[in-house]
């Protein structure tokens, strides 16, 4: 398919991002009796107030990081993922808000299948390069972000594997890692896993051989399709729903099982859909690969391979710091707690909620043009001089600061458009940050401090994360957290 | 510009009373507070009702002011709601203060009312949050009792006080308030029970923490022109004050102090040209125990940073040289919202009359009460000073 892989972009960098928390096998060993997923010895658990979004963003981010690339660059923003925050609603221009992406970028939402983060690469790389130098544009970038928090019925393998993570890639001309060689390939093969409109859990017939079958027809037929053989990759991230099905796909790939268990993460992050091959990839370049193959697949079914060429720059935060309980996995699940209370929450319109998303999602202070000082949100009277500005000057902040108060508001203590978080992830700290200007000063603003957040205080640096915020009215609010500086991974 | 005088006021008993109505607690209120009156009153002497509630549970949010000022008996009388959190009727007291002064009103009525233990503890808790600044500040999750913890982590990371000194605090307000009838918590608690309680928002656990009241108060203030029907002993209103500031902590330029509350008390003194040497008594807005360690500060009692030595001292006390808070406070007295302010003021009213009973202060003549909307988004101080017979 790849004629001429020069006039594709290649890939810039990758970032990952994975939840801190972890459970292990033996946790659902505990609790079961037993533990159905091979090869999983544990698995990336997602706090309450983390989803598919936000994930994404911290995978981006570190993306953009590692291509040293900026938000504003992007021409191209593709948001791959089988668990949407929302069923209807593109949730890629909120991406694209964080980012600070150009309002005039092509946005891409693909989901219902694991292998949507390969079919969105495939399609960026399709589109791209961008840009056109000649003309003395800057080049655009693309970026490929998959994220997926995978669920499935608590007694089900399915959702013993399912894990959580966070990928992307920046898609650049003249890129460190070169697209060699590409190719797709669809076959009918209903029933392997699926989820029925307005379900929240994937299923599975589990007939095992007919699974086997479609995994390996689907991308042997892809292989089929490459120009080259693969044998000769340094590793192979395929998609991996489980810990085994993975090596069932070596003969039809051509490629050996050590390749694949040098581009695996299901092993421990379990089955992080969309994302699983990026993050496989990630991984494997980290650990200085010079060629992967990237082979998805979803059920339906249909694969997608690729082989990137080269020493493509990892930001990745793969490490788990802490283990869970069956018990505490099952509360974060939101599996045994019972939902916003009655009694109500904060009134924030979504119209006015709307207007206030630079805040929320870049930061954006106003500097008086009387004094100088720097407001947050910026509006009304200035909090320094008392003067009235006519207009403040928008001034995006670079995200650090210090705690300069600070509580946590103890188990049972939320009200009640935060009972649901508290009830999943605990107490949580609400903090006053101060927050640095990009020239100096600083202007504070409210937060909650998520994250290893023991031992947090006055004086601790902090820098900013997105989260969600809360859900009113059906639509979930994203804005800014603070997380420890010194607990970054 | 004339002299104002409170010649009658009056409380419910503060607490749970799932037997009430917002409207039976003020009537109940208006009543004490007529009957209060040395020399007696009648209802349609009142001129001017204005009626303080911030409107937990929301209820009859709109014309409460008359919902509850007719069903009093205050027939045609003009009446109207003010909001401002829990200084809500500090401010009524205040606008009642303004009606007489000017000549509008040659008696006027400012009273409270609010209920809020008939609602689920989530609903409660809803409520409790609308008076902090709603778009940023909650939506970090926080309280108003996480807003007043803010504070006190930046207070004890600035100063020396701790923990121990905010649970001192409770326990005395506790011992005044076990001497007071109308009291929501009047029991005495030990330091090891104000020491060791859960924690709600650290560094605050629950003895830090008032509970939430129904209950009604009510205050009858009169013009000199007319103060010597009613009285003999007339209480007068020596000095007012009141400020605001930014609703937000975050937008503030001190955690350590509200300077809505600093700004109140110095016009007060200034327009009753005393000093705080010169009260005998003061009620101030412990909502929770940081509240009042700020208060000594802000209303002058002591300097910055000396209020945990003013808690060991003792003068606090109700034997001491300044005694706060011997209605119990908001803590053991209780604090309805809405209630609260006016509640300040009648318990000045008992004091200054030599009507307080087992907390009576000996020879109370001059008395400040402080009311405290939000985290200090509003704050009002009033002076009152009990004159010679004339």
């Amino acid at each position: 398919m790849s004629d001429d892989p020069t006039s594709e972009p290649g890939v810039a960098a990758i970032g990952a991002y994975t939840p801190r928390l972890r459970v292990d096998a033996e946790a659902f060993e505990e609790a079961w009796g037993r533990f159905d997923v091979a090869g999983v010895e544990e698995k990336a658990v997602p706090e309450a107030d983390e989803d598919a979004l936000t994930m994404g963003v911290a995978a981006a981010g570190r993306a953009l990081d590692a291509a040293g690339r900026d938000g504003d660059e992007i021409a191209h923003l593709a948001f791959a993922t089988t668990t949407p925050p929302m069923a209807e609603e593109e949730l890629t221009p909120r991406l694209a808000s964080v980012l600070g992406a150009p309002a005039d970028a092509a946005t891409r939402t693909l989901t219902g299948s694991t292998r949507a983060g390969a079919q969105a690469l495939a399609g960026a790389l399709d589109a791209g390069p961008w840009g056109n130098s000649d003309a003395g544009d800057a080049d655009g970038i693309g970026l490929v972000v998959a994220a997926d928090c995978r669920r499935g019925a608590p007694d089900s393998g399915i959702e013993h594997a399912a894990g959580a993570g966070a990928a992307a890639l920046v898609l650049a001309a003249d890129a460190p890692g070169t697209v060699v060689d590409r190719a797709a390939h669809v076959a009918s093969y209903p029933g392997t896993r699926f989820r029925g409109a307005g379900d929240d859990e994937t299923t599975g017939l589990g007939v095992t051989q007919y699974d086997r079958e479609a995994f390996t027809a689907a991308l042997g037929g892809a292989a089929d399709g490459l120009d080259a053989d693969p044998s000769g990759v340094d590793a192979a991230a395929v998609q991996s729903p489980d810990g085994k099905l993975p090596y069932r796909a070596a003969g039809a790939l051509g490629v050996d099982t050590e390749t694949i268990a040098a581009g695996e993460t299901v092993s421990h992050l379990g089955d992080t859909g969309a994302a699983s091959t990026f993050l496989g990839a990630a991984s494997a370049f980290d650990d200085g690969s010079g060629q992967v193959l990237i082979a998805a697949y979803g059920s339906g079914a249909g694969a997608n391979l690729f082989v990137i060429d080269g020493s493509v720059p990892v930001n990745a935060a793969f490490s788990g710091a802490t283990d869970v309980s069956y018990a505490e996995y099952l509360r974060r699940r939101g599996e045994i707690t019972s939902g916003e209370p009655e009694g109500g929450g904060a009134y924030v319109s979504v119209p006015s909620w709307q207007r206030t998303t630079p805040q929320r999602h870049r930061l954006v202070a106003g500097r008086c043009p009387n004094c100088g000082a720097l407001n947050f949100p910026p509006g009304g009277a200035c909090r320094a001089c008392g003067g009235r500005p006519d207009s403040y000057e928008q001034v995006e902040l670079p995200g650090e600061g210090t705690v300069e108060a600070v509580t946590t508001i103890a188990q049972g203590g939320a009200p009640p458009e935060f009972v649901e978080q508290q009830s999943r992830s605990g107490p949580f700290l609400s903090a006053i940050v101060a927050l640095d200007g990009p020239e100096g000063g600083n202007v504070s603003v409210p937060s909650q401090v998520v994250g290893d957040a023991d031992g947090v205080e006055i004086g601790t640096r902090v820098e900013a994360t997105t989260r969600r915020i809360y859900t009113q009215e059906g639509v979930i609010r994203y804005g800014f957290k603070m997380q420890p500086v010194d607990r970054r991974r | 510009m004339r002299d104002a005088y409170i010649i009658g006021a009056g409380q419910t008993s503060f607490g749970a009373m799932p037997g009430e109505s917002y409207r039976s607690l003020f009537t109940e209120a208006v009543d004490h507070a007529l009957e209060s009156v040395p020399a007696g009153i009648d209802a349609d002497a009142v001129d001017e009702a204005v009626v303080g509630s911030l409107g937990v549970g929301g209820r009859q949010i709109g014309l409460s002011g008359p919902a509850v000022t007719e069903h009093a008996g205050l027939h045609g009388v003009p009446s109207a709601r003010i909001e401002n959190a829990c200084a809500a009727s500090g401010y009524a007291v205040r606008q009642a203060i303004q009606a007489v002064r000017s000549g509008m009103a040659d008696v006027a009525l400012a009273g409270g009312v609010e209920v809020m233990t008939d609602m689920s503890g989530d609903a409660a808790k809803y409520w409790l949050g609308v008076s902090g600044e709603t778009e940023w500040e909650r939506l970090t999750g926080t309280t108003f009792a996480g807003v007043y913890a803010q504070m006190a982590s930046a207070y004890f990371d600035r100063y020396e006080a701790t923990p121990e000194h905010l649970s001192r605090i409770a326990v005395k307000n506790h011992a005044n308030g076990a001497k007071n009838p109308n009291a929501h918590l009047g029991f005495e608690c030990s330091l090891e029970d104000a020491t060791s309680a859960p924690a709600v928002a650290d560094p605050l656990n629950l003895y830090h923490c008032c509970p939430t009241s129904d209950g009604a108060a009510a205050v009858l203030v009169a013009g000199e022109e007319v103060v010597g029907e009613y009285t003999d002993e007339p209480i007068r209103v020596a000095g007012v004050g009141a400020a605001s500031e930014r609703v937000g902590l975050f937008q503030r330029d001190t955690y350590t102090g509200i300077d809505s509350s600093a700004v109140a008390a110095a016009e007060a003194y200034d327009s009753a040209g005393i000093d705080p040497e010169d009260l005998d008594f003061a009620e101030v807005h412990d909502c929770f125990a940081i509240a009042e360690l700020l208060a000594y500060e802000d209303l002058g009692f002591c300097e910055r940073g000396a209020a945990h030595e003013l808690v060991e001292s003792g003068a606090t006390e109700l034997d001491g040289a300044l005694p706060v808070n011997a209605s119990g406070g908001l803590k053991s007295k209780g604090h309805p919202i809405g209630a609260t302010g006016a509640g300040q003021i009648a318990e000045a009213y008992k004091q200054l009359r030599g009507e307080a009973g087992d907390r009576q202060i000996p020879d109370a003549e001059v008395g400040l009460t402080h009311n405290v909307g939000g985290s200090g988004g509003a704050a009002v101080v009033h002076v009152l000073e009990r004159e010679v017979a004339r």
